[in-house]
């Protein structure tokens, strides 16, 4: 007979709880600014790789440019890589993250 | 006004305007692509490689391999298409892609990662970087 008590229901919530927060915490596409990439590019690219509309995809741009980063997508981890690996595609220098 | 290294037809094609030196020069990028991909000791090879999560010793090998082929697809596409007098979108597509990749393995393996260290570089590279920038400037203007 096993020894090993049983988890009590609060316990149970408890660690549904921290799992599910775990698990639905999104995962970040980052990409990183370069000193020669040229912005219409940057702008193809993620018109192209996301379908994002001009005005975004040079929002984004900007924010790479000005910030040395930014986070492009958000979402599922493998969707977030399948991305990255199309602006990596791209020739872009592109990380995942998750959600802090 | 510089001339257009690409344009746009009505037909919907792009038409390459580019010389038969400047053609040398997009040959040279994408022959180092397609070897760096398949060489290891390639200079080329480590940028070809980044992570995908740089908080892991390694890459899901799915993503790494999906990787691999698109490169190598897109590689390909442009070297069989690097004599056309036309292109057509999805080409185009493929000579932007694989020529960021090497304007992107240029500045990795000589250390270029900020606009001081992209003055110090010799003309050679300087050369080249703008050379590989106004092939970039002319597709991303047609696509």
């Amino acid at each position: 007979m096993s020894s090993v008590k049983p988890l009590r229901v609060s316990d149970q919530v408890q660690t549904e709880s921290v799992t599910a927060t775990l698990t639905e915490r999104p995962w970040n596409v980052v990409v990183w600014d370069d000193p020669v990439t040229p912005m219409s590019v940057v702008v193809v690219i993620f018109r192209k790789v996301f379908g994002y509309p001009n005005n975004k995809a040079t929002q984004l741009m900007l924010t790479v440019h000005h910030e040395g980063r930014a986070i492009v997508w958000s979402g599922t981890l493998e969707r977030a890589q399948t991305y990255c690996v199309k602006l990596q595609v791209a020739g872009l220098l592109s990380t995942i993250e998750q959600d802090s | 006004m510089a001339a257009r290294l690409f344009v746009r037809r009505r037909d919907g094609r792009i038409e390459v305007r580019l010389n038969d030196a400047a053609r040398m020069i997009a040959r040279e990028a994408f022959g180092h692509v397609l070897a760096a991909e398949a060489d290891p000791e390639h200079e080329w090879h480590a940028s070809l490689n980044a992570p995908i999560d740089p908080s892991h010793d390694v890459d899901d090998p799915l993503a790494t391999l999906s990787r691999q082929h698109e490169v190598t697809s897109n590689v390909e596409l442009a070297v069989a298409t690097l004599n056309e007098e036309f292109l057509n979108d999805a080409e185009a597509w493929a000579w932007l892609c694989t020529l960021q990749v090497a304007l992107r393995a240029t500045i990795t393996t000589k250390g270029i990662m900020t606009s001081e260290r992209l003055h110090e570089i010799d003309d050679a590279t300087r050369d080249y970087i703008t050379t590989l920038q106004m092939f970039l400037f002319g597709l991303a203007d047609v696509l």
